[in-house]
């Protein structure tokens, strides 16, 4: 209670809206997501004290996690990375004039999901902690490759291409300095690559620009999508539909976003993974299901509250956004690990009071603002569509300062749309384009800190399970394989 | 599909081999750990396995239900693509020369007149608008580092 108090001040309160605002603002926008928004905005809050100053990053954090939904809804383009996968199904169902159930089915999960996440930080912070720190390098890189083969055994028609398209995206992310060495590879005297192909340049080219191109192919007769403002909301059905997927992606999300590095981008694809995997008719997934949003939104927001346990409790941070709040708490002189609770109990529960207080600013924010999220896809999609080419511009751009990111994004761009025009799933290349220098890493790590023992692995009884269960599931997608070609081949018999 | 699957499965497999052949580069293992050239090598091994069975599928004969598609879209089409991809990467090149904002206030318009088939003067005022929306938004609200150009804007 005392937290609650420290938070409920007119300033503390202020610096939640403004947290959230700002946060909801950079959701939106491709290119400047909570991590960088949260490293400008650090130096302007130096003079404050530690508590306000942490409060607007948290609610930046969470904003940014909401918002990043409405993008991926309104024009298939992911406004940062963990809501790459509500694309899948979000935009599908605002072209059924449904982008209202899906924003708003994003806002409810999303605020369960914060709610019921901080929750948990608050009953599970310490041991949970303690257990996470048992992952090592063997365990994150089983993490890892099961976390891939999910979304590529689940994602588009095709597995073959499926898998293609990950290793396609695995080549990309092998660009750049080797963490072996620190050797280039692949970047042939280019300076621009030696760090590597951002991300964000290929979803911002794959998703967005790619997306305009194949619209812009079809003559673009400005078909906006007419909504009605009664359809504005999602229904009792939609919300009793969604009711697992939102108890499942609040799990999910957080003891994803508890491990540190997993991060709430994992945790949204392996939500989509487990909803598409026990839904009756998964057939639906990837044409408008509405668990395809509401389990990914909730679990990325679980996510969100599940990356500050090891931030809070042991110092650790659970992401690269709280890997910059770390650095803006130890410049305000407070060390996080188990001892920040004994020594600066007001400010931790403060924190804490604030991540309920931002989702609540959020929801309220969010929820009564979807007519107008959704009244913007009434404007015509001529003018759309340089409005989006602009803010993918703009985002490439400001990464660093280079035109040469720019035409790295519309090089993808044309690639997206050919990958659109040949039928390739665009999801398991920028999964694999973002778990892949991890998977590498961790391999690395593992077999550096067993002499090159490859069965430690196995041996290892988090890892060897995390292993079983990627085995199981591959032979069990290589089974129905073989079975639906069995039936294709009697058929043609027929 | 059959045909994009064709071409898109010889493209993997000419990448496929490049990375293979390019991975041979460097060191392959370390004294305990991958090098490297391992994650590339087997990457390039394991897509073009893909590959090969993608393209062999594609000459197996299948039931007469698959639909025949266009490789590529009309002449027309790939003629609009392309001016778009071009009037997009010329406002790229201009904009540390003139302003991002300035060039912002040329490229709409030319987009939504030439590409649209817009009236000039909704095109003129649309661009307009778009160039101090991104100002005040971007440049003056969230200091985003944006071109100015000698026009200090």
């Amino acid at each position: 209670m005392q937290g609650f108090v420290a938070t409920i001040t007119p300033f503390n309160l202020w610096m939640a809206t403004l947290g959230c605002f700002f946060g909801t603002i950079v959701g939106i926008l491709p290119g400047l997501g909570p991590s960088a928004t949260i490293a400008i905005l650090l130096p302007l809050t130096f003079e404050m004290d530690a508590t306000p100053a942490m409060i607007m990053m948290t609610c930046i954090y969470y904003g940014a996690k909401y918002a990043g939904s409405t993008t991926s809804i309104l024009i298939n383009l992911p406004g940062e990375g963990a809501s790459v996968v509500t694309t899948f199904d979000g935009y599908q169902m605002a072209r059924q004039g449904r982008a209202g159930s899906a924003l708003g089915i994003s806002a409810i999960g999303s605020f369960i999901g914060g709610i019921m996440g901080t929750f948990g930080l608050i009953f599970i912070a310490v041991p949970l902690a303690k257990f996470s720190l048992k992952f090592g390098p063997a365990e994150y890189f089983s993490l890892i490759l099961m976390g891939m083969l999910t979304i590529i055994f689940v994602g588009g028609k095709s597995i073959k291409k499926s898998i293609m398209s990950g290793l396609i995206g695995l080549g990309l992310g092998v660009v750049g300095a080797d963490i072996v060495e620190g050797a280039p590879r692949f970047v042939y005297g280019i300076a621009e690559l030696r760090d590597g192909i951002s991300f964000i340049l290929i979803v911002m080219g794959v998703f967005g620009v790619g997306e305009v191109l194949v619209s812009a192919e079809e003559r673009m007769k400005t078909e906006s999508i007419k909504v009605k403002f009664k359809d504005l909301w999602p229904t009792i059905d939609d919300v009793l539909v969604s009711k697992w997927a939102i108890l499942r992606g609040t799990v999910v999300g957080f003891f994803v976003g508890a491990l540190p590095g997993a991060g709430t981008t994992i945790a949204s694809f392996i939500s989509y993974g487990i909803e598409k995997g026990v839904a009756k008719d998964p057939e639906r997934f990837g044409k408008g299901a509405i668990e395809g949003v509401a389990g990914p939104e909730t679990a990325n927001n679980s996510a969100t509250s599940g990356a500050m346990v090891p931030l809070l409790a042991l110092g650790i941070p659970g992401s690269g956004a709280t890997a910059v709040m770390l650095g803006a708490l130890m410049m305000y002189g407070l060390k996080p690990g188990p001892m920040l609770f004994a020594t600066s109990p007001d400010f931790v529960w403060a924190l804490i009071a604030s991540m309920f207080i931002g989702n609540v600013i959020l929801v309220i924010m969010n929820l009564p603002m979807v007519p107008i999220f959704a009244s913007a896809l009434r404007i015509p999609y001529s003018y759309m569509y340089p409005a989006i080419m602009l803010i993918c511009i703009i985002g490439a751009f400001s990464l660093n300062m280079s035109v040469i990111d720019v035409g790295i994004m519309l090089l993808f761009g044309v690639f997206g749309y050919f990958m659109k025009k040949f039928d390739i799933p665009g999801a398991p290349m920028v999964i694999a384009l973002v778990l892949g220098p991890m998977l590498e890493y961790s391999l690395y790590q593992a077999l550096a800190l067993s002499y090159g023992d490859v069965t430690t692995f196995i041996t290892r009884p988090i890892s060897g399970t995390l292993l079983g269960i990627t085995a199981i599931m591959t032979v069990a997608v290589c089974f129905k394989m073989v079975r639906m070609k069995r039936a294709m081949i009697e058929e043609d018999d027929n | 599909m059959k045909k994009s699957d064709r071409v898109f499965s010889i493209i993997c497999i000419g990448l496929s081999l490049w990375l293979i052949l390019e991975s041979l580069k460097y060191d392959f293992l370390e004294k305990y750990t991958p090098g490297p050239g391992f994650m590339p090598f087997w990457l390039g091994v394991v897509l073009l396995i893909f590959s090969i069975a993608l393209l062999i599928e594609t000459f197996v004969k299948k039931n007469g239900k698959e639909v025949k598609k266009r490789l590529l879209p009309p002449r027309h089409s790939l003629y609009r693509l392309g001016l778009i991809m071009l009037i997009t990467a010329g406002f790229s090149l201009v904009m540390n020369f003139l302003g991002f904002t300035l060039s912002v206030i040329l490229y709409v318009p030319v987009i939504l007149f030439f590409m649209e088939g817009i009236n000039i003067t909704k095109s003129v005022i649309a661009g307009l608008a778009f160039g101090v929306c991104i100002f005040l938004i971007f440049q003056y609200w969230m200091e985003v580092n944006l071109p100015t150009g000698f026009w200090g804007f």
